[in-house]
């Protein structure tokens, strides 16, 4: 595991210098990896949590960019530029009062940005939309920081308990629900050496905590003493026992195929057994992706909220930070069932078709790292004169890059698939809900059980895969996929066209076509 | 087959159908990607979501001129593309009230028969309250006062004697009391001034004896020469616009053409429920928005106005004629 971001490596080296020459010098010097174990762990377990946070606020901004192209709306894509830099000539002026002129740096760059990518155009047009429309690679931009408008909104807002409820453990309820999510996170890795904790029982623990949250959500619907949040506490209950079974027996089908109930081994397994568990265990992968969309409770199984049954289903009664505090939650459990799948599924951070790429994968130490830093500026540097070496230039770059960033990549991939779904699907009927997961998804999984077990005991040789397996079975599920896409009666739809056109380029009544 | 082949609940119709329509959607709104024929087509028109509509027809190019910046500007139902790239997508939402949609797009207008904000023309008003009366909302609000004729007051060699009101039949009266103002202190009096008249509707006149149903109920019989013509006047009229439903039936209540539902959409807003209290300067449409209507409105007066003069100046010469 040579990935350069040797995140643990380098902080276990810090603590242990700290401690070294600290307690190291002092009496209590036999103490001296214990201490620097402790920070370790510590100091890890604060990165882990920055870096989901931090990485986290790409989430929403998925969610609302994404959505707004699946919808065809456009709106959401352009925000808060004229926040920063101003429409045309105006601009803020707050600055302008800092005593001293302390302020005149930011008038000087936020002038600078006005000129540079303030809109002004000859085209009236597109004049006329100022900052609202934009038009370049700064799109990406605005609405990242949406989050933290978000935030603030929140933060600022009143706390308050119905009269009626149970306010113990209305109180109570968030702190279940938000606590229990952010311990999932104590055993997902970024990357190969940026986790919190490495149990030989990681996955286990991981798929109990993971089932605490929809108890908290059950004790949030009593409390609020509301009719909708008490439906919509039942409706969780109700749900989680349709698809928590089935999730549990994929994972555990996983497990079996990893040989393995630690996360960083089942990791270490699909870089090491030569491919992914997703061509192995396709069906696993859809049973996982839906039983995970039921966990996190969003649509098409978003029953618990169903807001428009339900007001907003659990959520009703609160307001203020703890509901900003149970939607973040919320989307941290997307954002963990995302992480959990390229984890179980996708190889973690193993860069794709790294064999292809040949040398070096994601799995290059430091100084390889730095040689081919080295010859990618050799390359950019030298690519007028012999443009033959730029290029393997992006080829080069991608092999640089750390675990994290392929693990990232593969999990804000798979949140675009649930917005994707989020968009397409309607939400199903509790009664439905509880057939699909009770007749399909239970026996489903049983035999994706059967599968993954025959795989590991018959075809599993001790060190790799056969790579026809892997290939048989992806072509077996493709052809099925394509078998069940197209199956539409075309007979019966012979005959059933309206015998009007809906769409048309031309006014109505003027077609003669047809 | 009960259901149509497309609303079999197989996986196809479930989810990869729905999937793969939002899937086009989305690739849709991608510059340059988007356009492409198979992405943008559709089963009966190849180019369907990519048609480039032009944004002025012929016609309105005629009209608005050929300078005009809207003239040459590709223009698609929900997003504009400008020339410099054709497939640049931005939302085409109007900054109301900075914009307005008139004023960007001027072949856009509002309908004439749009019911908005109420306007009414006070010049022809005659306080009838059929207004007010027809508001199933109880959002008109009118207050009216009975006053005598002043030109009826006028002495006799006064230029305007004889051009106020005649007493007729369904007319108002008054009536002079006892009440005497003259020593009503006006800077210091916290009471209102006492009613100088008694005002009653007159029901029969006959010879030189009118039947009058005074505002206290009861009827006499006074004679014509005590009593002054008074008529109703409007003292205010006052709309609760925040309570208006714009259903438009005031407008048709009035008898007189005076009360309009303009097609004016804005100018009724407030920080304050109050603020939507419109007094008459508010809801006030100069006659030359509506010159037609007020002109109509005053022949009909005139000729009123006429009849009556040709009537008194016959009565004066049969009084003259048989004084002599």
């Amino acid at each position: 595991m040579g990935d350069w971001l040797n995140v643990r490596g380098w902080v276990g080296d810090i603590s242990f210098f700290v401690s070294d020459n600290t307690v190291g010098m002092s009496r209590f010097w036999e103490y001296k990896y214990a201490v620097a174990g402790l920070m370790t762990e510590v100091l890890m377990a604060t990165i882990v949590f920055a870096t989901m946070m931090l990485t986290m606020l790409a989430i929403p901004w998925i969610e609302r960019k994404f959505i707004a192209r699946l919808m065809d709306r456009r709106g959401a894509t352009t925000s808060l530029r004229s926040l920063w830099v101003g429409e045309g000539g105006h601009h803020a002026d707050w600055y302008d009062n800092v005593p001293f002129g302390l302020g005149k740096p930011i008038r000087w760059l936020n002038k600078f940005l006005n000129e540079k990518v303030g809109n002004a155009s000859d085209i009236h047009s597109v004049n006329r939309v100022k900052d609202r429309g934009y038009h370049g690679i700064w799109f990406l931009i605005p609405g990242l920081f949406q989050a933290f408008a978000d935030f603030t909104k929140f933060a600022s807002k009143e706390w308050i308990v119905p009269a009626k409820a149970d306010r113990f453990m209305f109180e109570v309820a968030p702190f279940i629900i938000i606590a229990s999510t952010v311990m999932i996170f104590a055993f997902i890795p970024f990357g190969p050496h940026i986790w919190a904790a490495n149990s030989d029982m990681s996955l286990l623990f991981m798929m109990a905590i993971f089932g605490i949250a929809p108890l908290g959500v059950f004790f949030a619907g009593w409390a609020s003493n509301n009719k909708y949040t008490l439906l919509g506490g039942i409706r969780s209950v109700a749900q989680l026992t349709a698809y928590e079974i089935p999730l549990l027996i994929t994972v555990l089908s996983v497990a079996i195929l990893s040989g393995s109930l630690n996360i960083l081994e089942i990791v270490d397994f699909q870089l090491t057994s030569g491919t992914w568990n997703i061509f192995l265990l396709p069906l696993g992968g859809a049973l996982f992706l839906i039983t995970m969309i039921a966990e996190v409770e969003r649509i098409p199984f978003d029953m618990p909220e169903a807001e428009a049954e339900l007001v907003e289903g659990w959520w009703t009664e609160y307001g203020g930070m703890r509901w900003g505090l149970l939607f973040a939650a919320e989307y941290m459990r997307s954002y963990a069932a995302c992480l959990l799948f390229a984890i179980f599924f996708l190889g973690g951070w193993e860069t794709p078709f790294a064999d292809i790429f040949g040398l070096l994968g994601s799995n290059q130490d430091l100084i390889l790292g730095g040689i081919a830093i080295g010859l990618i500026g050799l390359a950019f540097i030298l690519r007028n004169v012999l443009p033959a070496l730029a290029a393997p230039l992006p080829i080069l770059f991608l092999t640089i890059l750390p675990g994290l960033v392929w693990m990232l990549l593969k999990a804000w991939l798979l949140f675009t698939v649930f917005v994707w779904i989020r968009a397409s699907l309607h939400r199903i009927r509790t009664d439905q809900i509880l057939e699909f997961g009770w007749r399909w998804l239970l026996p489903l999984s049983i035999v994706n059980l059967a599968i993954a077990t025959w795989l590991r005991l018959f075809v599993w040789n001790g060190s790799e895969w056969p790579l026809a397996i892997p290939a048989l079975i992806t072509a077996i599920t493709l052809v099925l996929f394509i078998i069940l896409g197209i199956d539409e009666d075309k007979s019966q739809i012979q005959g059933r066209e309206r015998p009007y056109s809906i769409q048309s380029d031309s006014p109505a009544s003027t077609r003669t076509d047809r | 087959m009960p259901f149509h082949p497309h609303a079999q609940p197989n996986f196809r119709n479930l989810v990869i159908h729905p999937m793969w329509m939002t899937l086009k959607a989305a690739l849709r709104t991608i510059p340059y990607i988007g356009s492409h024929k198979w992405l943008a087509g559709h089963r009966d028109s190849p180019s369907y979501h990519a048609q480039e509509a032009v944004m002025i027809d012929e016609t309105t190019a005629k009209r608005v001129g050929a300078d005009h910046h809207s003239v040459g500007q590709i223009y698609a139902a929900d997003r504009e593309t400008s020339s410099v790239v054709p497939y640049l997508e931005r939302p085409v939402t109007v900054m109301y009230p900075y914009e307005r949609l008139e004023d960007l797009e001027p072949w856009l207008f509002v309908p004439g028969n749009y019911n908005g904000r109420i306007g009414v023309i006070w010049e022809t008003c005659t306080a009838c309250k059929a207004c007010v009366r027809a508001c199933p909302n109880g959002c008109l609000h009118m207050t009216s006062e009975k006053r005598v004729n002043v030109l009826e007051l006028a002495e006799d060699d006064d230029e305007w004697h004889g051009y106020g009101e005649e007493l007729e039949v369904g007319g108002l009266a008054a009536r002079r009391n006892e009440v005497d103002n003259s020593e009503h202190d006006i800077f210091n009096a916290h009471d209102a001034v006492a009613q100088e008249y008694d005002f009653g509707s007159i029901i029969d006149i006959s010879g030189d004896m009118a039947t009058v149903r005074w505002d206290g109920g009861e009827m006499e019989e006074v004679a014509s020469s005590d009593l002054i013509p008074a008529e109703e006047d409007i003292v205010s009229g006052r709309i609760d616009i925040g309570r208006c439903m714009f259903c438009g039936l005031c407008m048709e209540a009035c008898p007189f053409e005076s009360f309009f539902m303009t097609n004016e959409y804005d100018g009724m807003t407030g920080y304050d429920r109050s603020e939507l209290w419109f007094d008459a300067d508010r809801t006030r449409v100069l006659p030359a928005l509506h010159q037609e209507r007020v002109d109509g409105e005053l022949a009909k007066r005139a000729e009123k106005e006429q009849r009556k003069r040709a009537k008194k100046a016959e009565r004066a010469e049969k009084a003259a004629k048989a004084e002599a």
